[in-house]
């Protein structure tokens, strides 16, 4: 105990938690709007995206960040003006650009003499790499994305909802370039803290957690935020304590989380099914998350 | 006119250079006919997913000192069961738990790798692959794999072929649609294992989306779409050995031999698109005009 006491003391350690804390909220509550819209393909997608533009970034000297927030913004604005973030997972186009985007970065990396350090840092994080910038860029763009997120949560979430009418009140369009925007600044936000691969982790085990738990959009934004926030807290010091790989033991602990949660749900539903055989929807009520 | 041979031949006089080409080629082939079944099932994300799934199964060979082969035959086997599996649990949506599963069994993969001193290194070699370092036992497991893949997929052709067209006939004709799912992520994680040494696993999905993608701009018969996209990866393969020989020899400039053959195929596919979309235009205006 005192061991972990210790842990806690040292500045880098604390930066780390405190990043690991923002990171795993900003995650948790955009997560939600990730199974919404059935973005995890999207997330996916641009995790890879950004992996060329953080190796140019660190080539050319230019902050990681830059890297890559340009080359999320492009590819949104690409997905966007086609249209094809409904089909995404079925898009050749994208499947491609996926797949080449690592290529891409790999094969600018292997230009450089003794750069593998901070390719393998950009694919799996460096938590414990986070400086003082770092965190107060992670605090700015997580409160923006917050900010957006709660002045136009009833656009969102009615679009998601019903597609008809957000058309109908004409729109609809626009509501989709901000989620997709919200869920890519998520996704840059992160990938320097637990890194490309594992980011799409807490943009969904969290909020898989949350739905399994409450139906309410709400309920549901605050309780995954907790989750991704502690399971970036644990993960960080279990990561710590053993020497592991802290993105891996992040994501771990947030998997952790959810099928623990998963097997405490089956058992209390299967006892209550029961009792409660018919259950009549409530018809006046905020929308509630689908299946 | 020399020149061009000579490009030909050059680089492949070292016995190294040798065995990386054969790889490739064999790779180009099994991930171009794997591929196609895929494009047709619009797996792309799946195959994705297969990529990261098998990696800690790559991870856990590599520092038990075994073959790789064995060990990532285990985890292809493991994933794909998993993935197949959990893609049908009802409570949940399937492309979160694809994505779930996608970042679970990596993490594993990268505790595994990050408990060794060596971390970024091994990392990096196992993400992205050492063509030049192959072996001779290396390229007989890769043509096992290839051998192996291709009586599977002889035997599942049918089968394959109707649960991609007609997925409600299939399970209606009363086929295991599970079954079958199965054993096609079965086959993209064969071929995973077999490309590790020579791109990694970050790469391979390339080899089996780009090459298959870029055929079927070209047709749309199964059997022409496949010969297509096994000449597509071989040219690639080569050429990336090439490029990538040729600019470390003459100009000085490292570049991996697995990334240039992905940058070289992403290249292709762009110009091919591109290509056919404007003769289509062209195609339809003249149709106008007459």
């Amino acid at each position: 105990m005192n061991h972990l006491l210790d842990l806690y003391d040292s500045t880098i350690m604390q930066r780390a938690l405190i990043e690991a804390a923002l990171v795993g909220a900003l995650c948790g509550a955009v997560g939600i709007h990730v199974l919404l819209r059935r973005l995890p393909f999207f997330t996916i997608t641009v995790a890879h995206a950004t992996f060329p533009g953080v190796v140019l970034a660190v080539i050319l000297g230019a902050s990681v960040l830059t890297g890559a927030v340009v080359f999320a913004l492009l590819l949104v604005l690409g997905i966007w003006l086609t249209g094809v973030e409904e089909r995404l997972a079925t898009s050749t186009v994208v499947g491609v650009a996926l797949a080449g985007s690592f290529g891409v970065g790999a094969m600018l990396q292997s230009t450089q003499n003794g750069f593998t350090k901070d390719l393998a840092s950009i694919l799996v994080g460096q938590i414990i790499a986070v400086q003082r910038g770092d965190l107060i860029a992670t605090a700015i763009i997580g409160g923006l994305v917050l900010a957006t997120m709660v002045s136009t949560h009833k656009e969102l979430v009615l679009s998601a909802f019903d597609r008809t009418e957000a058309q109908a009140q004409g729109h609809s369009r626009t509501v989709d370039l901000l989620a997709l925007l919200i869920v890519a600044a998520a996704v840059v936000t992160t990938v320097p803290a637990v890194g490309t691969i594992l980011s799409v982790a807490l943009l969904t085990i969290p909020a898989m957690t949350a739905r399994l738990v409450t139906r309410r959009v709400e309920t549901a934004m605050v309780t995954s935020a907790a989750i991704g926030a502690l399971a970036g807290v644990v993960g960080l010091t279990i990561s710590a304590q053993w020497r592991v790989a802290a993105g891996a033991a992040i994501t771990l602990t947030a998997a952790g989380l959810f099928l623990l949660v998963l097997l405490f749900t089956t058992v209390t539903r299967r006892a209550t099914s029961t009792e409660k055989a018919v259950v009549f929807p409530d018809a006046g009520r905020t929308p509630e998350l689908a299946r | 006119m020399f020149a061009g041979i000579r490009l030909i031949t050059e680089p492949f006089e070292p016995p190294y250079m040798q065995r990386a080409l054969i790889a490739m080629l064999l790779l180009a082939l099994l991930a171009g006919v794997v591929g196609v079944v895929v494009q047709l099932r619009r797996l792309a994300f799946m195959t994705d997913a297969m990529t990261h799934t098998v990696f800690p199964g790559v991870a856990i060979a590599f520092f038990m000192g075994d073959s790789l082969f064995v060990g990532a035959l285990i985890a292809a086997g493991t994933s794909a069961v998993v993935l197949t599996l959990l893609a049908r649990h009802p409570r949940i949506d399937e492309d979160a738990l694809v994505a779930f599963v996608l970042a679970t069994f990596f993490s594993v993969g990268v505790i595994v790798v990050s408990r060794n001193r060596t971390f970024t290194a091994d990392l990096n070699q196992l993400l992205f692959g050492r063509v030049l370092t192959i072996s001779t036992r290396d390229v007989v497991e890769i043509a096992i794999v290839c051998v192996l893949c291709f009586a599977s997929l002889y035997a599942l052709r049918k089968e394959l072929l109707l649960r991609s067209f007609d997925p409600v006939g299939a399970a209606a004709l009363g086929y295991p649609t599970v079954i079958i799912d199965m054993a096609l992520n079965l086959l993209i994680a064969l071929v995973v294992v077999a490309a590790v040494r020579a791109v990694g696993t970050a790469l391979v999905v390339a080899l089996l989306t780009t090459p298959a993608a870029t055929a079927r701009i070209v047709s749309s018969r199964i059997t022409t779409m496949m010969v297509l996209s096994c000449a597509i990866g071989a040219i690639g393969g080569w050429l990336g050995l090439v490029i990538s020989y040729d600019a470390s020899i003459h100009y000085d400039v490292r570049l991996a031999a697995g990334a240039t053959t992905v940058v070289v195929l992403t290249v292709a596919f762009a110009a091919v698109a591109v290509a056919f979309a404007l003769a289509r235009r062209r195609h339809a205006r003249q149709a106008v005009v007459s």
